[in-house]
Formats: structure tokens, sequence, C-alpha cells
């Protein structure tokens, strides 16, 4: 039987069976609806309240991530209970030490796996292109990872992590739209979806300035009738990766940050790692974003510019979306018939900390 | 008595230069960063400048006030430091390896919890890395910082030396720490530190490289920090370099980064040499170059060797213009003299098993050929018969945070569990408990 792989992030879960030529079979948003029955109301009414298990890419709600999950699981995989097969999980950069052990807890303890396995999403995204060294920069909704990776290792000393992501960016879209269109109430969930569909990069920082005089607004319907102007605040969105003061913080943009991140390693491996640069996460695929990365890489004050890899053209299409699921597909391959992973052997004998030593 | 749980221990090393914190067991720390802050004094400046305009206003109390008056300040740790603020100072919260200001160490311990670590210090015992020359009280005053403000379960404390030595595998050595603000020389018997047989000196790594940028300097390569310039595109593939003009950045932060680059230089061309320095010798050496984050490209030669050096002969750090000397930079011995005063200060019967395993540790340790002439220096002066032996763990990486990794060994050893000073011991014999403790 194929081992199974989970990737939990802070906007959507993917998940499917390790089939590295396709993308995962399930995608869904990592949020469910809890029902809670309200006593007072007499009708039975029940109150609704929306729970986010994964936020900034930790477990936080452990209850919410076994329901979860074993909807995934048995509803949608398709295991069958009692005979649970080996799954791999991806974890972000700097996850504590007890959440790696709760995880495995949960796995052998409640749903019984026969292995189990997890990884950094930084060393999976470089092999889904085909490579144990680079420097991945994992934009994803809760969080922004900036990993060098030398030969399947990630140089923890260099990496960083920073708690900014698409949903910052979401919140400050919606700020935008709210004072160009001060009549119109726009729910947040639609400005996720404007967001995607119309953020974009301007070219360089020139442009960006240049563009609150000459852009030309657009007009789009919601849902519920309303009409919004869109103008220069789908650039500011893309701008603001690479301008943090739009965010209201105190830093540099991103190719910056990935620049000082790998000044931080062993000087052999400086042109390797910004050779091999790759951007992953939905965030990346914004019009103009790799460009305007590969601009700013040119004129970062380093002697040694970035650039960033291709895909394989015989890897699925929006690879950056779930490159570290299919790392961990491939991953998969080589870890469970190797048995490398944690049995449920190891697990009765030693205990969830079994998880530190075999899982790198 | 702290039971030790399935709860891994945390070990963490404040150097004067970089700060190490990690989880006990792995093999190397998990959070490496600065020990240096930038602070952002809030009120204060303008205060001053008020009581010396204005001695006769009406508030003729209010110069007094202000020197009362604690000016506060915004601390900037770890990742915050390298973003450009306007008037951030960059101060150490070290001085002579000893802890100075305490509040400093709070905030780099807060930011290594919980932000690089991301743990609860309530959860983890904490293995605390401390000079070898720390004194009862700057001991006591960590202890009741652990316990009041982070509330650990359980704490020790051990030497540095100690810990390099577990590192290593030995109970009994020498170990040379040569790190970023000091070099330490200290004997270990068994486990514990000889008192009489530790020796300090400033020539380490933060002076070679400011011996660096001098002398660098005095050949008129300009270093630009690199906050102070940005590439801009004249032509496609072609890059011009303009320099941004930050008048409120302070003299400190401009030489922190400075310091950044030239330690980068320091640690990519330096190499030992052979046998002493000498200027005529070496006039002729080749050249390696080196690119700075600019593109320019600049030739270090004679320097490659003569700033390593100044290890084995700090006098030679008087011959590069606008290094200052010392006041005890004359009297400060080089490294081989060093080691030979420090294992004469010991009891006649170990100095030959000293000799015999002289352990190389800290960040400078890890400057090529530094073992091979460190051995040829110490047999020439040693005693006829003495059999010299340095080591040094043939990794870099390793030499950096041998002190750390010595740490992580000791607080994962099964042995070591019932030796943990716990809050519970804390809180019913007194802080001053913790010297009995840990020894």
């Amino acid at each position: 039987m194929e081992a199974v792989v989970v990737d939990a992030g802070s906007k959507l879960l993917k998940a499917g069976v390790a089939l590295p030529d396709q993308g995962p079979a399930l995608v869904m948003p990592s949020k469910m609806k809890l029902e809670v029955e309200d006593g007072q109301l007499g009708d039975g009414a029940v109150v609704e309240e929306v729970v986010q298990p994964v936020v900034r890419g930790f477990v936080k709600d452990w209850d919410a991530m076994e329901d979860m999950l074993s909807y995934v699981l048995y509803s949608n995989i398709g295991w069958e209970m009692g005979e649970e097969g080996q799954i791999l999980f991806t974890e972000p950069l700097f996850t504590p030490k007890a959440l790696r052990e709760q995880l495995a807890q949960l796995m052998f303890e409640k749903f019984n796996v026969s292995g189990f396995y997890d990884s950094e999403q930084a060393v999976l995204s470089l092999y889904a292109i085909g490579r144990i060294s680079g420097c991945t920069v994992d934009i994803g909704h809760g969080k922004i990872d900036i990993a060098p990776v030398c030969e399947g290792a990630v140089q923890h000393i260099a990496s960083k992590r920073f708690d900014i992501g698409g949903t910052d960016l979401t919140n400050l879209f919606a700020q935008e739209l709210k004072k160009s269109n001060p009549s119109v109430n726009i729910d947040i969930s639609d400005v996720e979806r404007l967001k995607e569909q119309y953020a974009c990069c301007a070219e360089d920082q020139l442009a960006f300035e240049a563009i609150g005089n000459s852009c030309r607004p657009e007009r789009h319907t919601l849902p519920d009738g309303q009409v919004i102007t869109i103008g220069k605040e789908q650039y500011v969105v893309g701008e603001a990766l690479f301008q943090p003061h739009i965010l209201g913080l105190e830093d540099y943009g991103v190719v910056h940050q990935l620049v000082t991140s790998v000044s931080n390693v062993a000087p052999e491996y400086h042109r390797q790692l910004l050779k091999n640069t790759m951007l992953c996460g939905a965030t990346v695929s914004m019009t103009g974003f790799e460009d305007r990365f590969q601009r700013e890489a040119n004129l970062s004050v380093s002697a040694i510019c970035p650039s960033l890899v291709k895909p394989q053209e015989y890897m699925p299409e929006n690879l950056s979306r779930y490159s570290a699921w299919l790392g961990g597909a491939i991953l998969a391959k080589v870890v469970f018939p190797q048995n490398q992973h944690v049995t449920k052997g190891d697990y009765d004998e030693t205990g969830p900390s079994i998880v530190h030593k075999k899982c790198f | 008595m702290y039971g030790g749980d399935e709860v891994s221990a945390i070990v963490v090393d404040v150097g004067s230069y970089s700060c190490k914190a990690g989880y006990a067991g792995d093999d190397t720390p998990k959070a490496v960063f600065s020990s240096v802050v930038g602070s952002i004094e809030q009120t204060g400046e303008t205060d001053e400048a008020k009581a010396d305009t204005a001695p006769d206003s009406k508030n003729g109390a209010k110069p007094m006030d202000v020197d009362k008056a604690k000016t506060k300040r915004k601390l900037y740790v770890g990742q915050e430091l390298e973003f450009r603020r306007d008037h951030m100072e960059v101060i150490s919260p070290m001085k002579d390896g000893t802890v100075t200001d305490w509040d400093i160490v709070d905030n780099i311990w807060n930011h290594a919890f919980r932000q690089r670590l991301l743990i609860n210090p309530e959860e983890h015992p904490m293995l605390i890395a401390e000079p070898s020359t720390n004194t009862g009280q700057q001991r006591e005053k960590a202890a009741e910082l652990m316990f009041e403000k982070y509330k650990v379960p359980a704490l020790f404390l051990a030497k540095n030396a100690v810990l390099t030595s577990f590192a290593s595998g030995r109970a009994t050595s020498l170990v040379v720490d040569s790190g970023g603000g000091s070099t330490v020389v200290a004997a270990v018997h068994d486990g514990y530190v000889l008192q009489k047989s530790v020796a300090t000196s400033p020539i380490s790594g933060e002076f070679l490289t400011d011996c660096m940028m001098k002398s660098l300097e005095s050949k008129g390569v300009v270093i630009r920090p690199r906050y102070s310039f940005k590439k801009k595109e004249v032509s496609p593939g072609e890059y011009k370099v303009m320099d941004l003009d930050f008048p409120n950045t302070t003299e400190s932060y401009r030489l922190y980064c400075m310091r950044a680059i030239a330690s980068d230089i320091k640690e990519s061309v330096c190499r030992v040499p052979d046998t002493a320095f000498d200027e005529v010798a070496y006039a002729n050496v080749p050249t390696t170059s080196y690119e700075l984050p600019d593109g320019q490209t600049i030739e270090v030669g004679a320097d490659r060797f003569k700033i390593p050096d100044i290890l084995f002969n700090p006098s030679l750090s008087q011959t590069i213009p606008g290094v200052d000397g010392f006041a005890d930079s004359m009297s400060a011995r080089g490294l081989p003299r060093m080691v030979i005063d420090s294992v004469n200060r010991c009891d006649v019967d170990i100095r030959k098993e000293l000799l015999g395993s002289i352990l190389l540790s800290g960040g400078s340790s890890s400057i090529l050929q530094l073992k091979e002439r460190l051995e040829k220096e110490v047999l020439e002066e040693s005693p006829g018969n003495a059999r010299v032996k340095v080591l040094a763990s043939g990794n870099s990486v390793e030499r950096r945070f041998s002190v750390w990794i010595g740490g992580s060994i000791l607080a994962s050893l099964g042995s070591f569990q019932q030796m943990w000073f716990s809050k519970a011991e804390y809180e019913e014999h007194g802080v001053s408990y913790i010297q009995r403790k840990c020894p």
C-alpha cells in the first residue's frame, strides 16, 4: 500500500497518496466549523464557530486536528480502521520538539498508523525540483520561512522565520480597499478571493511609485451586488513583501533577508546556495512576483546574486503551490521501502521522543 | 532533587560575541545570534540639553531630576539588530568576559526562548554555561533571574572550560578557549576548573577583526556597510553602486556592520604562519582576492599571515596604524606563553597530562594552521621530555560551539539528572545554595 503524504498548512491542507507525478489528490481549506449547541435558545439553535487548527504553520488545536485528519484519512483517502498505512507529514522551520512528539503520539495512539515520518518543508521543496542543496523562500499563508539547505540538511543557524504571510497581505488589501471604497462593506473571505484574483507586483520600486498616479482602476462586482474600484491597491500587496514598512514592520524586504541569511553559512557554500534559490507557496504565483524577485536579486547587496531555479517540465503545473507535498511524495518513496521511518514497534519501545532520532 | 522527565533540557551559552541556545541532546544549537544588542534611548537626550540651556528656568530642580531619572531604552535583539535604525547604539552586556548589564542578558534569554526556540521556559530545565572566572555574586544573580523571572523548574551552571572538556570526552585537559571577546586558558582536572591556572587575555576574535579593518583602511580600502549602498541598473546587465546617506546612524552601528564584513574577510583568507611573522619575509607573498558585497575586489597579501600571528605575538598589533593599544596589550602574552604559565601554576603531578591534552575551542580557534603552530611553539618552551599534543575537532562548527556541545552532552546524561538545582531547593535553601550545588 502506498504511503500517504499530508502537508497541513495554515490555510490549505494538502493530502494524498504518494504519487509524485501528480499533485495532491485532496486540497482543502484547513478550517472547520464547530457546532456548539447553545442551550439557552429554546429552539435548539446552534452557534457556529470557525476553528483553524493550524496557526502560523504550527498545530495549535489538537482536537480539531484529530477530527480533520480522521476526515481526510478515513473518509477521503479511504483507509480502513485497523488497516492504517504509513504516513509522512511536513513541518515548518523551528517546530518545537514538543510539537513533533505530540504529532507522533497522535498518529500512533489515535490513528494506529504502521509507520510515521516527518520532514521539514524546506528540504522537501528542494526535492521537488530535483536538488538537495539550495535556498528555499517559502511564503505561506501564516509565515515566511527562509532556509538554506546544504546536502539535505537545513542550516538552522542561518535560517529565518517571519510571522507574516498571506493572511497579513489580505488584511492589508482589505485596509487599502476600505480607504478607497469607504462605503462598501466587504467580508474578509471575499477580500481573500479578490487578492488572489487581482494582486500583482510592480516591476521595481520606481515603477511602484509611478503607479500611484497612472493606474487604471478596474471595477469589480461583488457577489452581493456591490461594485468596488480596485486601482493601485493591487500593487501594494506585492510591494509589501519587498518593502515591509508598508505592513508597518521595521525590516528589510525578502531578498535582503535571503542574502543575509546565506551570509551566515560557511563561505564555500554561498555560490551553490544562491544560485539554487527556490520560491514556494501560493503567494509567489502572484503576477509579476518572480520577475520582481529576480530583479531585486540582481540589485542585492551581495557579491553573488541569487538566481531562481526553474522546475522540470515533467513535474506538475503549479509546482510552487504544492512543492512541499510533492517533495514529501518523493521522500516517501525512499524512506518507507528502506524502513528508515518510525515503526509502531519503535514507538512502543521508546516513546514519542524516537521521532527526533529517526526523522531529520 | 529534580527527577528529569521526558521533556528535554535547554542549554544556553551567552558569550561575548554570540549567544548559542538549543535543546540538550542535539549536536548543534538551533539558535545562534549576536550577543550585542541595539538600543535606542527613549527619553534621555533632550532632557539633558534642556537642563544645560535653562539653568535659571522656573524648574530649577530639573537638573537634579534628570540625573536620578532612569532613561528608558528600547532594546533590539538578534535579527532586529540587523535593520538599520536612527540613533540605535550597539551595546554589549559583557566586559572582559563577565556580565555587567543583566537587563540585556535578560532580553537575550527572552529572545532565545520565545522567539527562536519557541518554548516555554517553565517547562524545561536550564543548563547555563558561565565563564571559568565567574564570581559567586554573578552566579547568584543568574540563578535569581532564572528562577524568579523565568520560573524554570531546574537549573545548573557549568563552567565553559569544563563543558569543552566533556565535549571531547576528557575529564582532565587544558582548555584554550579563543572566542570573540577574550581568550581564556584554563586547566580542568577531574571535571573541576583549577582556578589558579586560569589566565585571560583580551586578544581574541574581535580584536583581530579590528586589526584587519584598520589594516585595510590604512591601505586605502573602503569597506561599505551593507545598509549604506544600493545597486542601480544603468543598462541591462550593468550595475552601478550608489551610496545612500543615513546621517542619523550611530558610529557604533556603522562599526558593527563594517566589522561583520571584516570578520568575513578574516575568516575567508587568514592563515597562521608556520613561523613568527616577519615584515620583510612576507612582503612579496602572493595575494588572495576577496569580493566585497558592493562588488569591489580587494587583494589581501601579508595581512593574511600578520593578523593571526597577533595571537602569538601581541606587539605586532602596534605596527598597524590606528589600532589603539590596550593599556596592557604590551604586557599581553602570546598564546604559547599563556599555556606554559598556566600549566606551571598547577601541581607538578598533573602537568604532563595537561600538556598532553590541550584542547582548542572557540570561534577564533578555527583559523587554519593554528593547531600545528601552537603545538610547535609549546613544544619549544616546555620541559624536554614532555609530550605536547594539541587537540581540536576537525569540524570548525564543532570548535565554535564546543562549549554548547559539552552542555548538550552533560544535560542529556542519565547520571546528571540528579545534579540539577531544582526550584524546590531554591525555595527552601535560598539562592546561595547554588555555590554548593554547582561547583
